[in-house]
């Protein structure tokens, strides 16, 4: 293997080489907003996890058995655990892996948190871009491009730019669809 | 504004009254509120009741096809096809010719019977495909039929040439004849789920009936006394001659006299004893194939092959090259569509630890939770079970591990998967609108990655599972094009 040829590897590293990734990195970062708007959706999360477990420990009898008394206290400790991972971590390393990218002839992203997904479409194959701005979206002035190609699974998503930068990117993607679109399937 | 050439909506045969009455088309949608009022109410038991219902629905069911029938008339011009339909809100569907993807044309028994056939127009308009991309002709004359269908699928070259207002029908084009269905094919049809379920709907459908049946027309069986086991034994023996039986039947029904020519830029199939269908795709809109077999079929050397081709509407079933056969007679016929780029490329040993490991974990889990429970609760088959799984995982995920493969040839490329269901699909370069590369958390520490091929055709996507990571851009690029070299990594 040539890992970390030519470039100069922290020492853990050597030891234990990180496996090189399938795909290059995509250029750009999204908004900075974007970690805000994760944690605000971390939060809400958390608020109606522990709603529903507060509705239980008031609505269940306490004394039907092993597994209610189970649920009674696994439940508040997963929500507990939910709450840290997705208000404390969870934005902070979205943000880090996501990135995207517009080239002369296609759009790159890389998505993801644990599980990682890099997707590419020629502009060439662009059938629709499409802008949406969602309500919490709006509170953080962001906004998602989506763009559409004949196949249902070759969809490319960038979540939250800030809303301008969104709308340019997508009229710039439509010019340019329009102008070498060949038959596009 | 109607421009000066604007063709005259047509009507479909009066026929289609009595077919539709006859088989209820409408009035289907009545019977559940029908029963629901009854129940409500409380029907008389009695044979008058029966008689007044079915006397009452097919009355509606008459009024409601000869209103749809008189709503409905049909326009072929020279650049669209329009619809025009509904009974209180009137609908005008208005399809450019050059949106037409394929034209069926099906011939239900009782249409034959009075000689009409029912026209499918596949319309597909990007993204959703579903039922509404459809239009259906019901009930027009055989040549009526066929005439639409040649007008329709005519049209080759640039849009905007001239067209032919007459309608008239091109002369005919020579036929290559290029599979037809053998009946010793039939052998293989009780190794496919599909036909195995034909017969199980039945017999479901005969117990939901006698079950509805009130209790003094249900038939007296009595009460069976043979012993246990030859009961038992009888029983299965009986189930298995059913199943062979209605899995062939089911079969042949389908598949009768299945034939696949070339006319001209087109491939026609046509099929079936009961309700014949005359499917036609462009092969323009071919972009690969995919031949798949079950695990039973593989044993027993048979295949089926399928074209994948762009905004079809109904792919599982229109792209049909050869429903049932040898494993040869597939590969051959798909290979002269798309060629094959070749021997597969295994993929590495990791890909293989990650397929035995998650092909053992239910095993393991439902081990430990046994190891757990079993004291606890006395559920001593709980480990044993998750023991046998777990060793059973074993050849399971090696099979699985087996079934993985992908190559990039100079004109195509293929991907290979899945052992309970095998499919190799092999798809032209130009076919990919998109890449997408999965890697979970065990795939980067394994240094593996799913690298999905988006298409516009077939199931819209094409894996290679746990291909090497390094190897991803590499294939992504010769298996599509220079664009694809975005992915590469920096060297």
């Amino acid at each position: 293997m040539q890992a970390g040829a030519g470039r100069a590897l922290p020492g853990w590293a050597v030891m234990n080489p990180p496996p090189p990734a399938p795909a290059r990195e995509p250029a750009w970062s999204l908004s900075r907003e974007a970690i805000g708007l994760w944690t605000a959706q971390g939060v809400l999360g958390t608020v109606v996890y522990g709603l529903l477990v507060t509705a239980f420990w008031v609505f269940v009898p306490a004394d039907a058995g092993w597994p209610v008394t189970l649920v009674r206290w696994a439940g508040p400790a997963l929500v507990v655990v939910y709450g840290v991972v997705a208000i404390g971590f969870r934005p902070r390393l979205r943000y880090r892996v996501h990135r995207w990218e517009v080239t002369a002839d296609a759009v790159y992203t890389l998505t993801g948190w644990l599980a990682r997904t890099w997707t590419l479409v020629p502009v060439s194959r662009i059938q629709t871009v499409d802008v949406t701005r969602g309500v919490v979206q709006q509170v953080f002035g962001l906004a998602s491009v989506a763009v559409l190609t004949a196949s249902s699974q070759g969809t490319v998503r960038i979540p939250h730019l800030e809303a301008d930068v969104a709308r340019r990117v997508a009229e710039d993607l439509a010019r340019r669809a329009e102008l070498v679109r060949d038959e596009a399937t | 504004m109607s421009p000066p050439g604007e063709p005259v909506g047509r009507r479909t045969s009066a026929w289609v009254l009595v077919l539709h009455t006859v088989t209820f088309k409408q009035a289907r949608g009545l019977v559940p509120i029908v029963l629901v009022v009854g129940a409500g109410r409380g029907l008389g038991d009695g044979p008058a009741t029966v008689v007044a219902l079915a006397a009452g629905i097919t009355l509606l069911s008459l009024l409601w096809a000869a209103l749809s029938w008189w709503r409905f008339s049909y326009a072929d011009g020279p650049t669209s096809v329009v619809v025009t339909r509904g009974l209180l809100s009137r609908s005008v569907r208005t399809v450019p010719l050059d949106r037409i993807r394929g034209v069926e044309v099906e011939a239900p028994a009782l249409h034959r019977l009075v000689g009409l056939v029912r026209v499918r127009i596949d319309a597909a308009a990007g993204q959703t495909l579903g039922k509404e991309e459809e239009l259906v002709v019901d009930g027009v004359p055989r040549a009526e039929g066929d005439r639409l269908r040649a007008r329709l699928l005519a049209r080759r070259g640039p849009v905007g040439a001239p067209g032919d207002p007459d309608g008239a029908v091109p002369p005919p084009e020579p036929e290559e004849e290029l599979t037809r269905f053998d009946l010793r094919w039939l052998r293989y049809a009780p190794l496919v789920g599909g036909y195995l379920a034909v017969p199980l709907a039945g017999v479901g459908a005969l117990f939901r009936v006698l079950d509805e049946l009130p209790e003094r027309w249900r038939p007296d069986l009595g009460q069976p006394d043979v012993s246990g086991t030859t009961a038992l034994a009888l029983f299965l023996l009986a189930a298995a001659v059913v199943l062979v039986a209605g899995s062939v039947i089911g079969c042949a029904v389908v598949n009768w006299r299945f034939r696949l020519v070339r006319r001209g830029g087109s491939l026609v199939a046509v099929r079936g004893l009961v309700t014949r269908r005359h499917t036609e795709l462009e092969i323009d809109r071919i972009r690969g194939w995919a031949v798949s077999a079950g695990l039973g079929m593989r044993l027993a050397g048979a295949a089926r092959a399928s074209a994948l081709v762009t905004g079809l509407g109904d792919a599982a079933r229109r792209g049909q090259l050869l429903p049932l056969g040898p494993r040869q007679t597939a590969w051959t016929l798909a290979a002269r569509l798309v060629d094959d780029p070749g021997e597969l490329r295994r993929h590495p040993p990791a890909a293989r630890r990650r397929s035995v490991v998650r092909a053992c974990v239910p095993g393991l889990v439902a081990l430990l939770a046994g190891a757990v429970l079993g004291p606890l609760a006395g559920w001593w088959w709980l480990p044993a079970a998750g023991a046998v799984l777990a060793v059973l995982g074993v050849p399971l995920g090696l099979a699985r591990y087996a079934a993985l493969g992908h190559t990039a040839g100079p004109r195509s490329f293929a991907v290979r998967s899945g052992w309970l269901v095998q499919e190799h699909a092999v798809l032209q370069r130009r076919a990919v609108v998109g890449w997408q590369l999965r890697q979970s958390v065990v795939q980067r520490r394994g240094g593996l990655v799913t690298v999905l091929a988006c298409v516009g055709a077939g199931r819209g996507g094409y894996a290679a599972v746990d291909m090497a990571a390094a190897e991803a851009a590499g294939f992504a690029r010769a298996a599509s094009g220079p664009w694809a070299a975005t992915l590469e990594p920096p060297a």
